[in-house]
């Protein structure tokens, strides 16, 4: 049992800090006030590009890089990605996510692309030329939660499949060189119709890009799009028996597709609750700058809320770490990443929601930096499965729930 | 570097605080509450077994393991009975006040007579309000409540000192709110003699902060025992054509019990750690204790509401736990003491939780 972050995480932590000090809280708060996204071609992301980032994991073949590189004692990627998403996302979480890269993207390229698709989708973000950004569909304006329900449908055309349907809240789309878009064979299949393809840009049929006006997180785009008669090459489903003369095929990838969905947010899902926790922090260290600043350190009052909203944040940290350490070792996590998820949102919520009680009026001016946390986190309870869903899938396996 | 192992070592002393704690202990649970004490035969073999000695020195026959093995074997207590595991315990938490401010001769010269006499307690009283008055090497002043039946030896402390006395003490029984299987009395002392008296508020607090770590780990045990149980009885309790556990409004209060045991522990064994690796674990002790006592008046009356009647009757052990459960989390000044503790330099920090330094 060890609590300890080693030295090489703590050097990225440092350098970390330091980029988010100096430029992802500014770039985050003009975001804020601009009220639209970060221009792709704000210099910020080709220097994030000079520094190492925005690359893929992938190192060609079956090689993926370790987030902590090649050493052998420090801790495992998931561990490591936990650590510093919440880093970054205490500077600013809606900056972290408009990070150039495969993005969301990337999970299912990976676990479901063949050899070739690798080499086709990734291989420009191994040494990009230029900041570029890959994207991930699934959500619908009425299906969220209940990824089933998706209705965007796919049908095989000779050596194409025609996509049909509309996709809403997907981060980065509109500037994405490719969307790995969810749809249907299908439906009476359930799950088992889904398939994934990687859409590139200026396919035609995909359009209608829509950047939503939110309440929060302004300085990534969460993106809207229709697909209407979008011919995509077979060759961009991912997956090799996916194909369209094993659709029916018992034996073949029924499932596969949904579940490689479900994998990408068993690993993310304790990322999500580490970013939850950074907004968190950075709520509960603006309450108490604002309580020292006022005098009011000694109000007993005012002392317990910081005391148990540290608290809270303690635990959902610790929580997302033992989740991602599972991972690491390759141990199920479901019930532990999900308990991660439910949690930390909550927690950073309370931090926020306390910093403005006690700001008061102050906060309610809107113009401080409490006030965009505020409507920062209240998303973190929503994406990548909302508490309820956390506590549904919990429920599955701690009480043998069964799907109604 | 971060890790959630165990080791095998300390894996088999959990497993054997386990088995000693399931069969020894959690069978006879009623027995030792009515009997307000255990039977010998179980004082006998936890002695044997060596589940006290684990925190204890050599010199006192102890194992000189550290914090987290001693809170891994207090959850199986506190998830079996932890009225008995008091009572089992002769040096309790009065160990970590000796151990801080005294040294091996004191401790030798103090303690070491406890461990030769069956069923002798020592208590560890809190003094944070100044009810005992310490004056001219006398005691005077109430306890209104110390779980024991039996005090051979009381030490009393605050934050900046610690005083021991085994003479004069007078005790009166009462009935208890929980905890029984450890006794109930209020304990008074009239100009009772002081046998040491150390100012130390360095130690002090370090044995403050174990003492909560202590009863942090045994409040962790019973909720950990109420929420299973409940969960349990909930799958096999069927309402309205399902079990009661496959309703939502259940599904969900029981996940979110699963989850306030899983946080508890977490914030329990960090803390655990960091008193092992020598750091200044007062807020992390804390903070443990605080969560550990909010969590357990969460999860406790709640595995009564899931039993519904049968959870307010005491053919069930639920009850006794939501008792227990209140009962520990008012020892040492309870949560408002132990906020003092946690919340000290929150104001002061300009990044509460930085994470390299949180965990350097």
């Amino acid at each position: 049992m060890n609590f300890v972050i080693d030295d090489e995480v703590r050097k990225r932590l440092a350098g970390i800090r330091e980029l988010g000090r100096t430029q992802m809280r500014p770039l985050g708060i003009e975001a804020d006030r601009a009220g639209k996204p970060v221009d792709p071609g704000h210099p910020f992301y080709a220097s994030l590009l000079r520094l190492g980032l925005g690359r893929t994991r992938w190192l060609g073949g079956d090689d993926v890089r370790s987030k902590s590189s090649e050493a052998k004692q420090g801790p495992g990627p998931s561990l490591t990605g936990v650590l510093l998403s919440e880093e970054m996302s205490y500077w600013d979480r809606g900056v972290a996510v408009s990070f150039p890269g495969p993005g969301l993207g990337e999970p299912p390229v990976l676990s479901m692309g063949t050899p070739e698709q690798k080499e086709r989708f990734l291989t420009r973000f191994r040494e990009p030329d230029r900041p570029r950004w890959g994207s991930f569909a699934m959500t619908e304006p009425g299906a969220g939660s209940d990824v089933a329900a998706i209705r965007t449908t796919c049908k095989p055309d000779g050596d194409h499949w025609i996509l049909d349907g509309e996709k809403s809240f997907a981060a980065n789309a509109s500037r994405a060189d490719w969307i790995v878009v969810w749809a249907t064979a299908d439906a009476s299949q359930g799950r088992g119709g889904h398939r994934a393809f990687v859409v590139e840009r200026d396919t035609p049929g995909l359009g209608d890009f829509k950047i939503e006006k939110k309440m929060g997180l302004k300085a990534y785009e969460s993106t809207s799009f229709t697909l209407r008669n979008c011919r995509v090459p077979a060759a961009n489903l991912l997956g090799d028996g996916a194909s369209q003369g094993k659709l029916n095929d018992p034996e073949g990838s029924r499932g596969a597709g949904f579940k490689g969905a479900l994998q990408s947010f068993n690993a993310t899902r304790p990322m999500i609750g580490a970013m939850a926790v950074g907004i968190g922090r950075a709520a509960l260290d603006e309450a108490a700058a604002f309580a020292r600043e006022h005098d009011r350190g000694g109000d007993p009052r005012v002392r317990d809320r910081l005391e148990r909203t540290r608290r809270k944040l303690r635990v959902a940290r610790l929580l997302c770490w033992r989740a991602a350490w599972l991972a690491d070792i390759q141990q199920p996590n479901v019930i532990e990443a999900s308990m991660a998820k439910a949690q930390a949102p909550t927690a950073a919520l309370e931090a926020a929601l306390l910093g403005m009680e006690l700001l008061g009026e102050v906060g309610a001016r809107g113009d401080h930096l409490i006030e965009k946390l505020f409507r920062d986190v209240k998303a973190m309870d929503i994406v990548e499965g909302t508490g309820q869903i956390q506590r549904i899938v919990i429920a599955r396996l701690l009480l043998n729930l069964r799907r109604e | 570097m971060i890790d959630f192992a165990l080791d095998p070592e300390l894996e088999l002393l959990r497993d054997t605080a386990r088995s000693f704690a399931q069969q020894r202990l959690r069978t006879h649970d009623r027995h030792f509450e009515a009997a307000r004490d255990v039977d010998s035969g179980t004082r006998s073999a936890f002695a044997e077994i060596g589940l006290a000695a684990v925190e204890w020195p050599e010199s006192l026959g102890g194992a000189g393991l550290g914090a987290f093995a001693a809170s891994l074997v207090h959850e199986e207590l506190g998830a079996a009975d932890a009225g008995a595991a008091l009572a089992l315990d002769p040096l309790g938490a009065a160990y970590y006040a000796l151990a801080e401010c005294g040294d091996t001769a004191a401790l030798q010269a103090i303690a070491r007579p406890l461990l030769d006499r069956a069923g002798a307690r020592a208590v560890l009283g809190w003094n944070g309000g100044g009810r005992v008055a310490l004056r001219n090497g006398v005691a005077t002043g109430v306890l209104p409540w110390v779980p024991a039946d039996r005090v051979d030896l009381l030490v009393l402390f605050d934050r900046d000192s610690i005083a021991v006395i085994d003479a004069g003490i007078q005790l009166t029984s009462l009935r208890g709110a929980g905890l029984r299987a450890a006794g109930a009395s209020e304990l008074r002392l009239d100009a009772a003699p002081v046998r040491a008296w150390w100012v130390n508020p360095a130690g002090a607090r370090r044995a403050l902060a174990r003492a909560r770590l202590h009863t942090a780990s045994l409040l962790l045990g019973v909720m950990r025992a109420a929420a299973t149980f409940s969960r349990d009885y909930a799958l096999q309790r069927v309402a309205f054509g399902k079990p009661i556990a496959h309703h939502q409004a259940l599904a969900f209060l029981i996940v979110d019990m699963a989850m306030a045991v899983d946080g508890t522990r977490l914030l329990v064994h960090e803390a655990a750690v960091r008193l092992d690796r020598g750091e200044d674990a007062v807020e992390a002790c804390a903070t443990a204790f605080l969560e550990a006592a909010e969590q357990a008046i969460f999860v406790t009356p709640n595995a009564v509401q899931i039993l519904g009647g049968h959870g307010f009757m005491q053919d069930y052990p639920v009850e006794k736990w939501m008792r227990e459960a209140r009962a520990l989390g008012l020892l040492f000044g309870g949560v408002d003491a132990a906020r003092e503790d946690a919340g000290a330099a929150i104001v002061t920090n300009a990044e509460s939780l930085a994470l390299a330094e949180t965990h350097a």
